[in-house]
Order: structure tokens, then sequence, then C-alpha cells
């Protein structure tokens, strides 16, 4: 029972991350500058998707206390300023995206799609440090709590950060190329392409440091599993160069995503069966069966939220089938 | 400062913050649901003009809810992580719930209702609108339960310090979940009413166009207002016989079942303040001042016969200047209720300072600052606006503005500017 809570925790963190990852790409991306309308058109390429995208998060985190309490508590509490981080940053593009287009002022918009960039960058490098953390091991002790947060503050997790700032701007715009007008995606599409070796660049380092990283090593409990996230990640980013490069979008779109969704589940299978790997007591380590709630929330959870997951689903793909396709001028846009 | 006090402040910021968006989304959905039903049915446009003036303040409000909402769901992990290791077996369940079953659903059938107008037909356009409002209050009432069970823990057991769950049922029938739930959703609908009113009659007073279209409001929003603060009222002092008797300390007093109840904690927890701050008695006090206040909305409704009301124009000044009361009243209600559960956090079972998150004074302060300031500018930011598109009128709400007809400019501003 809590392989499959694990799971699907697992599963909604990567949809959110994949999901609101081209958002937050998206975002970064307004750091270009350009003509107002060209940043306009990527907003309302967002448009429909964009709330849809962030409920994973908050339906991750739900899962996460619901059903594995004491990591709840633990993990979040543990990384303070690497969540708090993120949760600005997930406020600043919220709140910007909704507000830049409330003034018609157009340096007014530029300063508050400056807000989008600073927090789209915020959120990606603070879930990037949460997943390093996991990674290097936190510093849990004999009483269950994880002490200070220097632990934070390793080149593996500022590196780590900023891979997932690079691999979020490929997705990003991969995303924009896909759903932009056919002139500005093929703009879109050429960033996307020179994006892909920036990103190629930063896990190559990430896996370099953490391969000298003791922390990291002495934390991942199956190297295999370890050594095959890098790769993968290598394979997914090429692939989608490769697609760019075929002219199709939607494929290079499907392999930016995985490589979002891979950390999640390689993170989680490389840690197996810790959750929390304590790098200062090692009978402090939380498994994964102890991080869970006793079995009688587990079942009462199963019950009431798993007959509802195919329609939680079904009613974000119909939200993705209503609005498929490129924009087009002519639709009323929203942000 | 100590961490605990610091943590507390945060709680009660965010708490404030988010509640003032709740109560205008809550109120304003319900009045939305009924005039998108009523256009569907009567296909008179009016109504449809009413659902894109109003549904554009609502939406305004809920996406800058949704921040404040995602601080309030991570804070418990952040501030409060014994919380979720003592008694998250039990309180995490509801929140957990109300994630996954509401607002997960919600956010994902407002996006389709924000960008579907013209594209979806308008059946299957207003069934999401109602699984919009439909999924808000099942996401306040999953939040009452959890709330509730931080009032009454009920329906669990307690095994090496931690407690388990052993009755689900337990927590829905809980004495202080039902007369609570009826009072916050009635609180929601006094506050999209008296909103409703008040933009409606500030259009009045300045005699804007769309005479036709704010009369409506206005009498819409003085009936919801008046049927909802005898509901609120209704629901508020039907509350004090079950909260009383499970929670003898909350309203003061000097009680044989509170004194009973302290002696037994300081057998079991040792010596210690059982007694909640003054300030949520005075707060308490206060509300109900403000609860047979705005009663006098029932006053007014006379007036809407012949238009007397907005023919007389200062009941139209009466009703402006009463928006803040409801807002101020919701808040020093929540007051009453969370500081009156001190110092406990689960009451009886976990005492505050035990959930407090082990994490230094400084990181916490830094927290309490930015957090406050970041959600204090967006609600700020939010009433000014929905000030400013309140003001612009329903000349062309641009939520729901059909697209450019071919051959002519698409739209050049934002749906909503």
């Amino acid at each position: 029972m809590d392989l499959t809570w694990y799971a699907l925790l697992g599963l909604f963190f990567a949809s959110y991350l994949v999901l609101a990852g081209y958002d937050y790409g998206v975002g970064l991306l307004l750091a270009r500058g350009g003509a107002p309308a060209g940043r306009r058109a990527a907003l309302t390429a967002l448009g429909p998707f964009f709330l849809g995208n962030e409920v994973w998060l908050v339906a991750a985190v739900g899962i996460l206390f619901g059903a594995f309490p004491v990591l709840e508590g633990e993990l979040l509490a543990g990384c303070y300023p690497a969540v708090a981080g993120a949760l600005v940053g997930v406020i600043l593009v919220t709140a910007g995206v909704q507000l830049r287009s409330r003034p018609s002022d157009e340096r007014v918009r530029a300063r508050w799609d400056r807000v989008i960039v600073v927090g789209s960058a915020l959120a990606a490098l603070g879930w990037g440090v949460v997943l390093a953390a996991l990674l290097q091991g936190v510093p849990r002790q004999a009483d269950g709590h994880v002490a200070g947060v220097s632990h934070l503050a390793t080149p593996f997790a500022a590196i780590v950060g900023l891979t997932m700032v690079a691999l979020v701007a490929v997705h990003g715009a991969t995303f924009l190329t896909l759903r932009l007008p056919v002139d500005a995606a093929a703009v879109a599409g050429r960033t996307a392409r020179r994006l892909v070796p920036v990103a190629l660049c930063a896990v190559a380092a990430a896996t370099v440091v953490g391969l000298l990283s003791s922390r990291v090593r002495d934390a991942v409990q199956r190297p295999a599993v370890g050594v095959l996230l890098p790769v993968l990640l290598v394979a997914a980013l090429l692939a989608a160069r490769a697609a760019l490069a075929r002219r199709r979008p939607g494929w290079a779109l499907i392999a930016t995503g995985a490589a979002l969704a891979l950390p999640v589940a390689l993170v989680g299978a490389a840690l197996w069966p810790y959750v929390l790997v304590s790098t200062a007591d090692p009978g402090a380590s939380l498994t994964v069966a102890d991080a869970a709630a006793s079995a009688p929330t587990l079942r009462l959870l199963g019950w009431v939220a798993l007959p509802l997951l195919p329609a939680l689903l079904g009613f974000q793909a119909m939200c993705w089938w209503v609005f498929r396709g490129r924009t087009e001028g002519r639709a009323p846009v929203y942000w | 400062m100590d961490t605990l006090l610091l943590a507390r402040l945060q709680f009660a910021t965010t708490t404030s913050i988010h509640f003032l968006f709740v109560v205008v989304t809550l109120g304003l959905v319900t009045l939305l649901v009924g005039m998108q039903t009523a256009w569907v049915l009567t296909g008179n446009p009016k109504w449809e003009r009413l659902t894109r003036f109003w549904g554009q303040l609502y939406v305004i409000n809920y996406v800058l809810g949704i921040a404040t909402g995602i601080v309030m769901e991570f804070q418990f992990g952040l501030n409060w992580s014994g919380l979720s290791r003592y008694v998250g077996n039990v309180f995490g369940a509801p929140l957990a719930i109300e994630t996954l079953v509401a607002f997960f659903l919600e956010s994902t059938f407002l996006g389709m209702w924000i960008f579907g107008w013209h594209r979806l037909r308008k059946g299957a356009h207003l069934a999401l609108l109602w699984g919009v409002a439909l999924t808000a209050y099942a996401s306040a009432f999953w939040i009452m339960v959890a709330n509730s069970w931080l009032q009454h823990p009920v329906g669990y057991e307690v095994r090496d310090g931690i407690a388990h769950l052993t009755d689900f049922g337990a927590l829905l029938t809980n004495p202080s979940l039902g007369m609570a739930f009826g009072h916050v959703v009635s609180a929601g609908l006094l506050v999209g009413g008296m909103l409703m009113a008040a933009v409606s009659a500030w259009h009045l007073i300045r005699r804007t166009p769309d005479f036709a279209l704010f009369r409506t409001s206005l009498r819409i929003g003085l009936v919801t207002a008046a049927l909802a603060i005898t509901m609120v009222q209704g629901f508020g002092f039907a509350q004090f016989g079950p909260v009383g008797s499970v929670q003898p300390t909350k309203f003061g007093g000097d009680s044989p079942e509170a004194r009973a109840l302290i002696a037994e904690w300081t057998t079991r927890f040792g010596p210690g303040d059982y007694t909640p701050p003054v300030l949520s008695s005075v707060g308490l006090g206060f509300m109900i001042l403000i609860g047979f206040t705005l009663g006098c909305v029932w006053l007014l409704l006379p007036l809407l016969f012949r238009d007397w009301i907005i023919r007389l124009r200062f009941p139209l000044w009466l009703v402006l200047l009463a928006v803040p009361l409801p807002f101020v009243a919701v808040i020093l209600g929540w007051i009453a209720r969370e500081v009156g559960r001190q110092p406990w956090v689960a009451y009886g079972l976990l005492p505050t300072d035990q959930a407090v998150s082990p994490v230094g004074a400084p990181v916490m302060l830094a927290s309490l600052i930015g957090f406050s300031l970041l959600l204090g500018t967006l609600a700020v930011t939010n009433w000014v606006l929905l000030a400013r598109h309140a003001g612009r009128g329903a000349a062309d709400p641009a939520l729901g503005r059909p697209p450019a007809a071919p051959g002519e400019p698409a739209h050049p501003e934002p749906a909503l500017a």
C-alpha cells in the first residue's frame, strides 16, 4: 500500500515538474525581452493550461501530507530555504502572469515580466535543490529531526538547481514551438535547439560534481540507477534536439517532459528503500515504509481518492484536448 | 523573539489574508452559478453580461487567492512539522482529500471556464461553472473537517505517542464541524452578497450607464446578504452549545467543566496556563456586534419596492459604506475560533509548542517577513484591481468577449484589461 502511494506521490510531483515546467520555461524566456507582442503571445500560449498545471503541486503536497506525514514535516522543514524559495517563485509566477497585462503602460508590463522571470528561476532552482538534497542525504538526527539548513549549501545542490533551470528553459521553448503560430514557432524552435547544449553541459557538470561528492555516493543506495539518471537525461535531451530538427515539436515536448519527469522517478528508485538518507546517523535514515501514514489512513485515502483518479486525469486531458493546436491571433487573450 | 511566536504570527497572518480571498470566492461563485444558469435557461442577454462582469471580479480574486492558499498548505510542513509527525495520520487525511477531490478539479474546471467562452457549447460551459462551485464547497467542507479535528480531536487512538486513525466517520460527525461549516459558508454568501450590492450601489450613485443591470445585481446582492446574515447568525449561535461542551475553555469564563479539564491537563501535561488569551473573546464580542449591525440589511429590503432604495439614494450609501464590516467580522470569527484553541494545536492532545518545527529563529523571522510582505502585497493588489475593474463598469467586460470576426483586427487588448 505504501509503495502505491509513493508511486502516486512521484507521479503527481513529476507531472507538476513537467506541466508547470513549461510555465516556468516560458516565463524564463521572457527574459529575452523582445517585442511586447511576442511576450504576450508566449503567455497566451500558456493560457488555458496555466491554472490546471499548478494544481499538481498542491495535490502532490496533499498526498505528501496525507500519506507520508513524517516525510512531509522533515522534508519541508529540513529544506526550509529551498522550499520557501520555490514557493516564493511559484507565487511570483502565479501573480505575475495574472497581473502583467492589467496596466496598459508597456514599461510597467515589462517590469511585471521581470517578476515572472525571477519567479520562474526561483521555482526551478528551489525544486532542483530539493531533489539534490534528497540525493545527497540530510543530517537527520536520532530524534528524527533534520538539524539546521546549512546542509543545503553544497556545490552539488547549486549545480542541480541550475540544471533544473536549464531543463525548464529547454522545455518551455519546446512548448512554444508546439503552440505558437507557425512563424513564431520557428524562432522558438531555434531557441530550443540552442538551449539543448546548455542543458547537456549542466547535466554533465551535475554528474561530475555528484560523482565527486562523497555525500551523494554514500546516500545513493543503487549506484546503477544513480548512473542511469544522467544517461537517460542526456538521451532525452538528444532526442528532443533531433525531433526539433525534424520539425516534430510534439515528440520534442515529450522528450523534454521526460527529462523533467525522469529525475523524480530515478531519485526515488536510487534511494529506495529509503526516502531520507541521514548523513549524521545511519540509523536515523527514514525508509518509505516508516515515512508512510499508518494502514487505516492509507486505506481510507485509497477508498476516497483512488476511484477519483481517472476523473482527475480525465478532466485534465479534456482541457488539453479542448485547447489543443496552435494559438492564432483571433481568440481573446487573457494573460 | 522565539521560533514559536514567529511561527504563530505567520500562521495568523497567512490564514487571515487567505480567508479574505476565500469568502469572496465562495460567495461570488454561488451567485455566478445562479446568473449563468439563468442565462442558459432564459437566453436573456442581461444574464450573460452579469455573468461576464461578476465573473471577471471572481477570476481576479481566485487567481490571487490560489497564491495565498499554496502558502497555507506548505506552512504545515515548513513551520509545524510536529503537527504532521504526531497527528499527521489523522489530520493529514482530510487535507489530502481536499487537494485531490476538490481543489485539483476546481482549478482545472476554472481554467476551462475562463477560456471556454464561445468555444464550448453553452451547456458544457455552464457545467464547468457548476463544477467549480461544487468543488469550492467540497474544498471548504474538507478544510473545516481538518480544522474541526484540531478543535476537537476524535476518531483516533494514540500508540507510541502518535495518533492513528480509528474512525473516519467520527471526523465527519464531529460536534465542532456541522454548525461551523454552515457558519463559514453563510459568511461567504454574506460577503458575496454585500460586495455585489455595494459595487452596484456605487454605479447607481454615480448614475453610470447600465441602470437596469446594476439594479438587478443590487437586488440579488441585498436579498442574498439578508438571507445569508440570518443564516450566519443562526449557525453562529447554534455553535455555542456544541463548541462549549467540547471546548469548555474556549469562551473564557470560569465554568466547572473548564476547571475540571484544566485540572486534568495539569496532571497529564504538567502545570501551565491553559486558558486562551483574552483576545479571542474580545474579538468574538465585536464580531457579534457586527453581525447584529448587518442584520439591518433586512430593513432595506422593503425599499426594493418600486426602487425606493435607489430613489432615496442614502440607503445606497449605507450599503457602500458597510462593505468592510463583513470582512472584519470573518477575521474576528477566525481569531475567536483559532486563538480560543490555545495553547493547543490539537485541543487537549498536542500543545502548540510541541508542534513547531525545530528551525532557527532567524530562518523563521525571514520567512515571516518575506511571506507577510508578499501576501500583504497580493491582498492590496487584489483590492485595487477589484475596485478598478468594478469601477470600469459592465460596458464590455472582457471575460467572455466574443472572438474577432474574420476580416476584423483581433482584439489588441487582453480579455481582462
